[in-house]
């Protein structure tokens, strides 16, 4: 076997075939592009998600010790136990003011507004709450003896009577939205990608089949002197890759110049809100070249059955 | 080398192409399949090749039984075979050099194999100093010389031709048939379709008559007809 036989006869092959190579390969980008901003919405939300509930979905904010310090270490014990003997609850953890404002600084990393200005003094200690299922946020409520109180600002505040209880808020709803929303956007996203992946095998396999004819001569001598089906397809076999690769290298280099211009354009001007950063396009990429060989597998075996028969 | 035994051909749309056709061809022998258009020769040169199967029969061709030989080896046997054709069959756009090294390059020779044996054989049917021409600069009889090139390149035990002079004037005809003479000398079989009554008388060779199918004459140091 030589491989400057295989990468001299795609390299004919792509030349020959230029302007249906070239829908191949835009079809391809596309394709992979739609793929790729779907994970990349996927990834977005989860970081939204993920910032405004930790993925909890109850949080019991305790009352500060003395002198803003940490809440005693028995009233947390208390709590703790109090919670986890609940049908309602998963599991608790708790997380110590230190503990608060340091997420609240990653949360906040580059915006300095806010890190500069808050104490870690005003941020409180809390037992972080897993439901064994959405909706029992009445449960922690009754449990923990809590009732809407009028503030004097006009809006309504959960206070407990439960000693070291501040007070409590149910992410539970909001989660479950947010969650929802993922799945639809990137449901919708993900389903118009499978569409044009779709295309893309199809147009892929349509430019090897026309390769295929367009050398069937060659094809047929290259029969008559015994060469064997594999060595016939192999170029173009590999035209689809490289057609299908350079689609996905350029969707992935698209997404990039997205995240630079759009996003980070964005995240200079909306402050506090979590954006997807280069790391989590780096990601994707694996994703969407895994993808683009799949589609050069599936058109590949569907473009070169023909014109073999021997 | 060869044997076709009660060999019957109906191609799918009815057409009868060969009837109980049985003919032995002993290695290094010179064989005309001679007859009309129509009365079967093709269709004999291709069983052969196994690019068809035979209705009825059993067709044999270098120790190998055809009809018992999968399809996915069928490679492997024409690089036993070589093929010469009426319309040459060359590839315009490479060169004489790289039309017969295509042969050698389909079936993974090195390199060093090509460079040394294409010349070689380029000089053995007198091309020697065409190397880089292409197809189009060369006349017919040396497009046919470059075929024969390529078909004899893989040294092949059995050198199958299809009307090889069809297309040429008849003292072009007498060099390629001079030529293919030679390649039989060194114990290559040949077996030659032709219905080129020159020729035949010319070279008195083993003469198998076809007509409509069947065979009507063969004959040692024979004759057209």
């Amino acid at each position: 076997m030589r491989l400057d036989y295989y990468f001299r006869e795609t390299a004919t092959g792509l030349r020959r075939n230029g302007i249906v190579a070239f829908g191949a390969v835009s079809t391809s980008f596309i394709a992979l592009f739609l793929f790729g901003l779907a994970l990349l919405i996927y990834r977005e939300l989860n970081l939204v998600i993920f910032n405004v509930t930790e993925n909890v979905e109850v949080a019991v904010y305790l009352k500060d010790g003395p002198d803003h310090s940490d809440p005693p270490q028995d009233t947390v014990v208390r709590l703790t136990g109090k919670l986890a003997s609940l049908p309602a609850v998963a599991s608790v953890t708790y997380q110590s003011k230190d503990e608060a404002y340091e997420r609240f600084k990653e949360l906040f990393a580059g915006k300095p507004v806010f890190t500069e200005n808050v104490s870690p003094d005003a941020i409180p200690a809390s037992l972080r709450v897993h439901l064994t299922d959405t909706g029992l946020f009445d449960q922690i409520k009754a449990a923990l003896d809590c009732n809407d109180q009028q503030q004097p600002n006009g809006s309504t505040k959960l206070v407990c009577t439960e000693p070291g209880v501040d007070t409590i808020a149910d992410f539970s709803t909001l989660l479950e939205q947010l969650t929802q929303i993922t799945r639809l956007l990137s449901l919708g996203v993900l389903s118009i990608a499978i569409v044009m992946l779709f295309s893309a095998i199809v147009l892929i396999a349509n430019t090897l089949r026309m390769g295929m004819f367009a050398r069937r001569r060659e094809i047929g001598i290259m029969r008559l002197v015994g060469a064997t089906n594999w060595r016939i397809r192999i170029p173009f076999l590999i035209e689809g890759m490289v057609e299908s690769l350079v689609g996905a290298g350029l969707a992935v280099l698209a997404l990039f110049v997205l995240k630079v211009t759009v996003i980070d354009g964005l995240s200079g001007q909306i402050r506090f809100f979590p954006f997807v950063r280069n790391s989590d396009v780096l990601a994707v990429a694996p994703w969407m070249l895994l993808a683009s060989v799949f589609v050069a597998i599936v058109a590949g075996t569907i473009g070169i059955r023909r014109f073999l028969d021997v | 080398m060869i044997s076709l035994q009660h060999v019957t051909k109906v191609y799918r749309n009815g057409v009868t192409a060969l009837t109980d056709v049985s003919v032995e061809i002993e290695k290094g022998e010179f064989v005309f399949v001679v007859g009309p258009s129509g009365s079967g020769k093709s269709t004999l040169i291709r069983l052969l090749l196994k690019e068809e199967e035979p209705s009825k029969g059993d067709v044999f061709i270098a120790g190998k039984h055809l009809n018992k030989y999968s399809t996915w080896k069928v490679p492997h046997l024409r690089r036993n075979i070589g093929t010469v054709f009426q319309d040459y069959k060359l590839l315009t756009d490479k060169t004489v050099f790289e039309n017969v090294a295509f042969a050698l390059e389909v079936i993974g020779k090195q390199k060093i194999v090509i460079d040394q044996r294409v010349p070689e054989v380029l000089d053995y049917v007198g091309l020697g100093e065409k190397l880089n021409s292409y197809p189009d600069e060369l006349s017919g009889g040396e497009q046919q010389r470059v075929s024969i090139a390529r078909a004899c390149v893989n040294r092949p035990l059995v050198l199958l031709a299809d009307e090889p002079t069809g297309n040429l004037d008849p003292s072009t005809s007498v060099d390629i048939m001079r030529l293919l003479d030679k390649v039989n000398r060194i114990g290559t079989t040949v077996v030659m379709a032709t219905h080129d009554q020159a020729i035949v008388d010319a070279m008195r060779k083993r003469v198998v008559e076809l007509e409509k199918g069947q065979v009507v004459r063969d004959q040692a140091r024979g004759v057209y007809s």
